[in-house]
């Protein structure tokens, strides 16, 4: 803290003594943390809570990690029942979540519009936790969608680099087909009843199962249908190795029996965990919808941590959160090169980091990349009912493999949400 | 009857049995198999040995403080076990030996209870115990278990056939209905209360959504919350989440296979 | 039927009838009655989280209209209808194998069966799901026995998904039955069964005529806690396949759960849902006994 004059240093001192007295109260006690992923999300945390323990010896935290459901359906039962006792300090929630939590609990979340620099972050995150002008999550980080792809099969098919750049979905499966053809691999593996990459298209062209006031927005959505329609052109085309779990769906990448891959950043560790296939992928934007505003920039997931208002150590958390995720840029360095993890701090972008140039990736500066993209994802209103439009596509997921006409499907997914969202 | 087709139908039988047996076993073999291989190659479907079983027992202690889990588990489920049998074989015996009417609307209420699924009470037995103070205790784990409508209902049952006339040589020596209970029905009804132990046992210790909502803290886990969270990560390490499975499963295993006669028994008398 | 004490002694009786399960009583009063209030009151209510507001019957006017219940209630019906019958009638076959004078490894095979059961739902849960994966452990054994050709998506294609819920739930739960059914058979007099045989009537005859009948308390026994079982069927729906694809396995009590956990939190229409099954299982358990008592006259 800067004193501005002598003359008041001696009140400033006791103030600041004051301050320090009651900082050294606050951190006596232990900030809890619940996320999920040991691999990233927690192991993010930890890096984070040692980072703050180094400058506030007094600081602790535990940090629980369970599953993502669990993680969700603890803290709705707990919100629901009003029972604050056990609630965390901080907990993760998926960007995905954040207006249905928010919305459902009103006063359960506490707002950091005063302390955090929100300006600092990228706006399709902080839009996403803003109601009613008050912004109440610590942004983290990006589900920015990219396309990978083996430059080896690819180049088998007699496509180079600039082949794959800014090309749309129809150029895709034509490209998809060749490979089939001439490498005997499948273009890429979809899970038959998951519909993130019809997320991902339908935010590259801005729009979303709800309109940006929350209402209904299926049956004209042009987005939506194109985006089901390429789903089903993709598994039609014949290029679609059908996976059933995660598991599946990474290992067919690092088994090498797909030639592409398309989401969010955070995959980037897992194709990366078959060292054999170093120097033989290539990065390429996301493929973009054949309709009017559609674009090579989405997102799929990505998470923030948000403060409990009931919590015990709710001080401590804002100015922990603050202090790391908000301003420390070497963190983000940090937890980039060691988990894949894209922050969404804008100032984040400008450190070493992120220029590197990635050998497995043929010498490409993957994260500038994406961290180009990252500024150009559409902004969309996730809504609060994101987790019923999801299932209400994927639940004509099987119709639409079977050649059902998008325009049906739209007509009873539509029925169904409206159903769900009384 | 000839005995060709005799032979064949001894036959269709034996053959019959043991595919059933085979295919019942199968998943614990695999499970053990594949609790020596690395996950990898576990989803590969890989059938034969291999040698991380102590690596993947390593990644497990390393999650989780293993014996801590397992007192976690052993404490709630015997302890919930205890509890459960008391109460619910007092209200069985009660509700047979002094019948009223009174009591049997009663009793039919308790039965009733049964239909009622869990989901419809999550909420408001969690926002009761939270008014209780005992969040995140076994206690609260245990307690609304212990009044079992379907162990009310099966030591009832098995009452049935607890000899009237021994109770009556005791109230003749002058027993009170107490020490009835005790010293004489406890005894006779070894085998009963051995199978119901085995049943509560199992289903306490198994059990998993309850725990989920009302359990926080780490160190109070029992193993179905580690099993499930291991299970739904990312990317589940299948080898651990074998390993984790088989240790989960030997209690049990251990429970039955030592009390098989008398839990046998015990349902004979309630089939009665 | 056995007679209470004599009347001199009532209030004595009385006072030791409650006695006895009044701890019991009391608990349940406690931890079931008042959830079951507080959840009747709670299935009038509707809106999100903490905002509720009065519907009265809104909540099951909305049931009617609701996609995803109806589907629920055709899985869990699906369920019921296909697995229960099933799995009744293999226990009773086992048992009845089982049950055979002489068998050879005997104890063996019944300890074989009785063991799922004893696994935690969880457990095989996550278990049978990496074995139905797509290049899982049962795929690739169908393959290489030759008895399909390509691998079966079991876990992604709607149709196979139930089949894989309704195996596993018979895997689990068949020897528990044919527990009950084996204990109640060898309660039946060896001789009859001799005599039968001399007078010429078949294996399956007497089957039918002398076992199915002893069995009928057993069987309705086990029939209506079947029932009850697999219309709150929930763990094996979320662990196995979590109601997908499609919903096709979502069953009412994973619908609850989603209704209370991941969708937008509607705790009252959830409790709403929740008495469906109330009802369904209060209808069925009622036919059930109905049809018993019926044939006993």
């Amino acid at each position: 803290m800067h004193f501005a004059k002598p003359t008041t240093a001696v009140a400033s001192l006791a103030l600041a003594s004051m301050g320090l007295m009651t900082a050294a109260a606050v951190s006596a006690k232990e900030v809890t943390v619940w996320a999920w992923d040991p691999n990233f999300n927690i192991a993010i945390m930890k890096e984070a809570a040692a980072r703050y323990t180094a400058k506030h010896p007094d600081a602790t935290f535990k940090i629980v990690d369970m599953s993502k459901a669990d993680v969700e359906q603890k803290l709705q039962t707990m919100l629901a029942s009003g029972v604050t006792k056990s609630l965390p300090d901080v907990v993760l929630v998926e960007d995905y979540n954040a207006q249905k939590y928010l919305r459902s609990f009103p006063g359960a979340f506490e707002p950091m519009s005063g302390v955090v620099n929100y300006a600092g972050f990228a706006k399709y995150k902080v839009d996403l936790m803003t109601i009613d002008g008050k912004t109440y999550g610590l942004p983290f980080d990006s589900g920015v969608t990219g396309m990978y792809y083996r430059k080896d099969l690819l180049a088998k098919a007699g496509f180079t680099d600039k082949d794959m750049e800014n090309i749309s979905w129809d150029r895709y499966i034509e490209i998809g087909k060749k490979v089939v053809a001439t490498t005997g691999k499948k273009m890429l593996g979809i899970d038959p009843n998951d519909n993130g990459l019809i997320r991902v298209m339908m935010q590259s062209a801005g729009r979303w199962y709800f309109d940006k006031d929350g209402k209904l927005d299926i049956k004209n959505n042009p987005a939506l249908k194109a985006a089901l329609e390429t789903q089903g052109k993709l598994f039609k085309a014949g290029i679609v190795k059908p996976v059933t779990n995660w598991a599946e769906y990474v290992g067919a990448v690092n088994k090498g029996d797909v030639a592409s891959i398309t989401t969010g950043v955070w995959i980037t560790g897992s194709v990366k965990s078959e060292k054999g296939q170093s120097g033989q992928w290539g990065v390429a934007p996301t493929p973009a919808l054949d309709i009017p505003g559609a674009g090579h920039a989405s997102n799929l997931g990505g998470s923030s941590w948000y403060v409990l208002s009931g919590g015990k150590e709710k001080a401590q958390a804002i100015d922990f959160l603050n202090e790391i995720y908000a301003k420390d840029v070497d963190f983000y360095q940090s937890i980039l090169t060691a988990r894949g993890a894209v922050g969404t701090l804008l100032a984040s972008r400008n450190g070493k980091a992120y220029a590197e140039a990635d050998p497995f990736f043929g010498g490409a500066q993957v994260w500038q990349r994406y961290s180009d993209w990252l500024g150009k994802i559409p902004s969309v209103n996730y809504g609060i009912y994101t987790y019923e439009g999801d299932a209400a596509v994927s639940a004509q997921l099987p119709a639409l493999n079977q050649g059902v006409p998008v325009d049906q499907l739209l007509d009873k997914i539509q029925q169904q949400l409206s159903a769900q969202i009384k | 009857m000839s005995q060709w087709s005799g032979k064949l139908r001894t036959a269709l039988v034996y053959g019959f049995l043991w595919l059933m047996a085979l295919l019942s076993i199968f998943p614990f073999v695999w499970m053990l198999i594949s609790a020596t291989n690395e996950s990898h190659d576990i989803t590969k479907g890989k059938m034969s040995f291999g040698n991380a079983l102590t690596e993947n027992y390593h990644k497990f202690a390393e999650l989780f403080d293993v014996g801590l889990v397992f007192w976690n588990s052993g404490k709630v489920a015997i302890l919930g076990s205890f509890l459960t049998l008391a109460v619910s074989s007092l209200a069985g015996y009660g509700f047979e030996i002094f019948r009223s009417p009174g009591r049997e609307r009663v009793y039919q209420g308790v039965l009733l209870s049964m239909m009622i699924p869990f989901s419809a009470l999550m909420i408001p037995l969690f926002i009761l115990l939270a008014s209780f103070d005992m969040l995140d205790t076994h206690m609260a784990v245990i307690l609304p278990g212990i009044a079992s409508a379907y162990m009310i209902f099966y030591f009832r049952q098995n009452t049935k056939s607890f000899p009237l006339e021994l109770r009556d040589a005791a109230r003749v020596d002058g027993l009170k209905e107490w020490q009835i209970f005790l010293f004489v029905y406890l005894p006779v009804m070894r085998s009963t209360y051995a199978a119901a132990f085995i049943i509560v046992f199992m289903t306490i210790w198994n059990s998993f959504l309850w725990p989920l909502i009302v359990l926080q803290s780490v160190e109070l886990k029992t193993i179905t919350l580690v099993l499930s969270s291991l299970g739904s990560s990312y990317t589940p390490d299948f080898g651990v989440i074998m390993v984790a499975t088989i240790l989960a499963t030997i209690p049990t295993l251990v429970v039955f296979f030592a009390m098989q006669r008398q839990f046998v028994e015990g349902m004979l008398g309630s089939v009665k | 039927m056995r007679q209470a004490s004599k009347p001199s002694s009532s209030r004595f009786f009385d006072i030791n009838g409650w006695a006895f399960v009044s701890v019991a009583m009391a608990l349940i009063s406690v931890f079931m009655l008042y959830p079951i209030g507080k959840s009747l009151w709670m299935s009038v209510q509707s809106g999100q989280g903490t905002m509720t507001k009065f519907v009265g019957l809104g909540n099951v006017q909305r049931l009617l209209d609701d996609p995803m219940f109806l589907r629920a209630l055709t899985n869990t019906s699906i369920f019921l209808v296909v697995q229960v019958p099933i799995m009744i009638v293999l226990a009773l076959v086992m048992a009845s194998c089982l049950n055979i004078p002489n068998l050879k490894g005997r104890g063996l095979l019944r300890t074989a069966v009785f063991l799922p059961c004893v696994t935690s739902l969880v457990a095989y849960s996550v278990l049978f799901k990496s074995m139905f994966s797509y290049d899982g452990v049962v795929n690739s054994t169908l393959m290489g026995l030759g008895l399909v050709s390509e691998a079966v998506p079991w876990l992604t294609d709607p149709f196979w998904a139930r089949v894989v819920v309704i195996v596993a739930i018979t895997w689990r739960w068949t020897g528990y039955n044919m527990i009950f059914y084996l204990a109640a058979m060898q309660n039946v007099d060896k001789s009859i069964y001799e005599a039968a045989r001399i007078d010429g009537i078949s294996a399956t005859r007497r089957f039918l005529s002398i076992t199915i009948p002893v069995l009928k308390p057993v069987i309705l026994f086990t029939t209506v806690t079947s029932t009850i079982g697999t219309l709150q069927m929930f763990d094996e729906a979320m662990n196995i396949t979590n109601g997908g694809p499609a919903d096709s396995t979502l069953t009412l009590s994973l619908y609850i759960y989603n209704l209370s956990f991941k969708y937008v939190p509607n705790f009252g229409y959830a409790a709403t849902v929740s008495y469906v099954i109330v009802v369904l299982v209060a209808i069925l358990a009622f036919i059930q006994f109905y049809a018993a008592r019926e044939r006993e006259q």
